[in-house]
């Protein structure tokens, strides 16, 4: 395959060139309710080469090889018009030259499990909510992505590198009357199949919830003191700060640059924010991204003082710090751009049972439900939640969605708790869906929160 | 490809090839200064097999082995996978103009030129950053199957999204325009921005309560996904839809009419027929707000023994590979039908209340109850039939069942949005909480 890649470069004009050619075989077994709706295996691939022009920078996707002269061609006449219409020529920061083969240490390789035992083990964890009366449906797959990736560049980097990913998950659904409620499941890693295996709890308890949703009061509206939980608090600070950590998000929005200067004090003392994708045993894994550059654990935020950005090697110039190696692609249809590897708020020293004690009165919020931000403002979902009265767990409520701003959340969130855990099945769409995008965070309590209820 | 369905059709009682190619070039420019400019040359097939009334789905990039792709195929029947459907043949669908041979005469400079002029015009008359992406595409779809049926479609487009920022957010006026050619970016459209901008620079902080708040097209998403979710064949079969049982009944206020209508080839993206083959047609959901149709697919009607109303397309919330989605019941074509009243005057009409012009969570919350909650981003808030600033760090919430049952007023004309063509339309009694 470098043999091939190499050739391909070797074609290119350029001051700088890299391509990347990915295998990805994804098998998905699909039920929605007690029925079987897909099974599949598959393979597919294609190449995204970039190039570094006469100081402009441009990439193109490709499917076919035939197609590499047409898009060498496109790459570099694109290169070349940026060039022209740019003040400043685009550098790319030094980076080591790597040659690497990497293939991640799996308990249990997915390829080796029958495809008998993966669908049965899908319906066994699905059936579980279809034996409840008031359960109306539910949407649950087993999914299985491995990319095998090839990396080249005109430098000497050589890397090969598998990402593997396993989950089954989804949505049971409840109904009673005219009311529906429903809650997201997931299981799932990066290490293979064995995360899969004995998780009946998982599901047992998510039924449990989606039924007692249905007996549960609407959340009123209005400003509250909450806890979330560390699955809704993993959302929050992807949502509320890791967007904004992302280097080419805030490249040339001035405004945005300045609020996120570093030395910036954004949080509150307590606060310790960090991705970390070199962590073993967790979703969003990997060794190197794919520009070559090798992942390193990258603090964002200390004591409440922003004090690191996520970086590609193109706004590692622009911004003059370092290289973090956070620009990944999704596939072989999209160049890379910076994603949250695994970002998680680092934990304290309280207990659940301290928070909900400082917390007094307020909503104990938990499990998100996919949220979005706008930079100064974010919101998100949550699935489920209690009224706290006196330090005590109270009625569930449902239907909360939660919204806040940066400048001033950050600074509200009064305590961190010590039970980190992080998120198995995360996700993040930035134009291109990223789903070993990974977060957590241990319970946290914070003030002032807006939950919008219906 | 012949070869391929020649080869499935000797295994198999049923088969649908489906192939599609594109080619795309994207510019992009962040504070009036160009960004990027990205190309992308991709193309797949699909397959599909049924034998005895099970289903078999496979795909590929690159065709490089046919009996490798037919043998996946053959593989997924072991799953039992039910399709007691049949492909449609298709030999009469509406003669559609999807493609303006104008697109091949224009190339990226001509597109970084546009975003320039765009980008100068906005930001000389407007204090906010400019964002301008800029996108041309070639599209090229074939469907075939075992009954003769052999269709194709070109596509042509031009898109340019337009986003005027507000300082320190990402919160901003945005505009979406497209076109089966280039064409320049009207001056109204840009007018129209620059006026909703700059007289919502001041932050405001109304306090909460229920008032009137207008959606505008951009942000029609919001009431339209929970609608199609509740419409589609999928959630009527599962007996998961509040509309259970609700055909010909007023569920929404009579000055709605909402259709979904693939035919309007005057904007790109039109479909003579869907990803299965099946002819498409101009469909009411809502007729003077009552409910006339749900939608479906092959496999959806044939569950609930009902006709196929060409609605089986490979759509995905997050966007996916085309050729790795199965078709299922999709609206990609909705029409909202304009009312009487200008915007300037759907804005007197507001005492107090909210022009919801970025929301943050439309795909968050409770879709299939109809339940939705958005953060505003921006929100811009009137007073007396005039804008005094915008709003942020607030959100509205509802339940369409509830909310488009009081209509104010709707727009006299209808802009492109995503998912389709919708007027601005004036609501009353919406929570908003501040």
């Amino acid at each position: 395959m470098f043999g091939k890649l190499k050739s391909i470069l070797s074609k290119v004009d350029a001051e700088y060139s890299d391509i990347r050619y990915e295998i990805k075989g994804e098998v998905r077994i699909s039920f929605s309710g007690k029925e079987l709706t897909q099974v599949s295996s598959n393979s597919t691939d294609g190449f995204v080469l970039r190039i570094l022009k006469n100081g402009g920078a441009s990439s193109v996707a490709f499917t076919k090889e035939n197609d590499v002269e047409k898009a060498i061609r496109s790459a570099e006449e694109n290169a070349i018009l940026i060039s022209k219409n740019i003040e400043a020529p685009v550098k790319f920061a030094r980076s080591e030259i790597i040659k690497y083969n990497y293939l991640p240490k799996l308990e249990v390789d997915p390829r080796h499990i029958s495809f008998d035992e993966k669908l049965e083990l899908t319906r066994q964890y699905n059936n579980i909510p279809l034996t409840q009366e008031k359960i109306v449906t539910t949407n649950i797959s087993y999914l299985e992505v491995i990319r095998e990736k090839f990396f080249l560049n005109t430098e000497g980097s050589e890397i090969h590198e598998d990402l593997i990913t396993t989950k089954i998950n989804g949505l049971i659904t409840s109904k009673d009357g005219t009311l529906t409620q429903n809650v997201r499941v997931g299981i799932g890693g990066s290490n293979g199949f064995a995360v899969l295996r004995n998780r009946e709890e998982e599901f047992e308890k998510k039924t449990d919830i989606v039924l007692q949703l249905l007996k549960a009061k609407s959340v009123k509206g209005g400003e509250y003191n909450v806890i979330l939980n560390q699955s809704m608090a993993g959302v929050f600070i992807h949502e509320a700060f890791g967007h904004f950590s992302e280097a080419d998000l805030i490249e040339n929005n001035p405004s945005m640059r300045q609020r996120m200067e570093i030395g910036a004090k954004s949080g509150n003392d307590i606060l310790n924010i960090i991705d970390d994708p070199t962590m073993p045993n967790q979703l969003g894994f990997y060794k190197y991204d794919d520009e070559g550059v090798k992942a390193k654990p990258t603090q964002l935020m200390k004591n409440g003082v922003l004090v690191g950005r996520l970086h590609s090697r193109r706004t590692a110039v622009g911004f003059g710090e370092q290289l973090n190696g956070h620009c990944v692609a999704e596939d072989y249809r999209y160049a890379p751009i910076i994603r949250m590897g695994t970002i998680f708020i680092q934990p304290g020293k309280d207990s659940l049972v301290e928070l909900l004690a400082k917390l007094d009165n307020g909503l104990y919020i938990l499990d998100g439900k996919g949220g979005q931000t706008s930079g100064e403002n974010f919101t998100f979902g949550a699935q489920y939640g209690y009224i706290v009265k006196s330090g005590k767990i109270n009625d569930m409520v449902r239907d909360i969605n939660i919204s806040g701003n940066l400048y001033t959340t950050l600074k509200n969130i009064d305590t961190v708790g010590n039970d980190l855990k992080l998120s198995e099945t995360g996700g993040c769409g930035k134009g291109q869906m990223n789903i070993r995008s990974c977060h957590g965070a241990p319970h946290v309590l914070i003030k002032k929160v807006v939950i919008g209820g219906v | 490809m012949d070869k391929l369905l020649e080869i499935a059709r000797k295994s198999c009682d049923q088969v649908e090839l489906y192939s599609f190619d594109e080619t795309v070039n994207i510019i992009q420019f962040e504070n009036s200064r160009l960004k990027d400019v990205d190309s992308k040359v991709q193309s797949g097939i699909s397959l599909r097999v049924i034998k005895d009334n099970k289903l078999g789905f496979a795909y590929t990039k690159n065709l490089i082995n046919r009996d490798e792709l037919l043998q996946n195929a053959l593989n997924a029947l072991k799953g039992k996978v039910e399709a007691k459907f049949n492909f449609p043949l298709t030999r009469n669908f509406p003669k559609l103009k999807t493609y303006d041979s104008g697109i091949e005469k224009i190339s990226n400079i001509d597109l970084v030129e546009e975003c320039n002029r765009v980008s100068a015009i906005l930001s000389s008359k407007t204090k906010g950053q400019v964002n301008t992406v800029a996108v041309s595409s070639i599209n090229g779809l074939g469907i075939m199957n075992s009954t003769g049926t052999n269709l194709s479609l070109k596509t042509s487009e031009y898109s340019i999204f337009i986003t005027v920022l507000y300082p320190n957010s990402y919160a901003a006026i945005c505009r979406l325009l497209s076109f089966k050619r280039f064409e320049k970016t009207p001056d109204d459209s840009l007018q129209s921005i620059i006026d909703l901008y700059n007289q919502s620079e001041k932050e405001v902080r109304p306090k909460s309560g229920r008032m009137k708040v207008l959606f505008m097209p951009e942000i029609m998403h919001v009431l339209m996904w929970r609608l199609q979710s509740a419409a589609s064949g999928i959630a009527i079969y599962q007996k998961q839809s509040p509309l259970l049982e609700k055909i010909d009944d007023k569920i929404f206020d009579d000055k709605l009419t909402i259709a979904n209508n693939p035919l309007d080839d005057k904007i790109p993206g039109a479909r003579p027929f869907d990803d299965e083959a099946f002819p498409c047609s101009y469909f009411p959901i809502i007729e003077n707000g009552v409910l006339r149709n749900f939608y479906y697919d092959l496999n959806y009607a044939e569950k609930i023994n009902t006709k196929p109303t060409g609605h089986g397309f490979r759509s995905a919330r997050w966007a996916s590979e085309t050729i790795a989605l199965k078709p299922t019941p999709s609206l990609e074509h909705l029409y909202i039908q304009p009312g009487e009243s200008p915007f300037s005057e759907l804005l007197k009409q507001i005492d107090k209340g909210i022009i919801i012009a970025g929301a943050l969570g439309a795909h968050s919350g409770n879709i299939p109850n109809g339940d939705f909650s958005i953060g505003l981003s921006p929100g811009l808030y009137v007073e007396n039939g005039e804008i005094v600033g915008r709003v942020k760090d607030a959100m509205v919430a509802g339940n369409i069942y509830d909310t488009m049952k009081d209509v104010v007023a709707i727009e006299d004309s209808t802009h492109q949005a995503g998912g389709g063509i919708f007027p601005s339309i004036l609501f009353d009694n919406v929570s908003v909480v501040t």
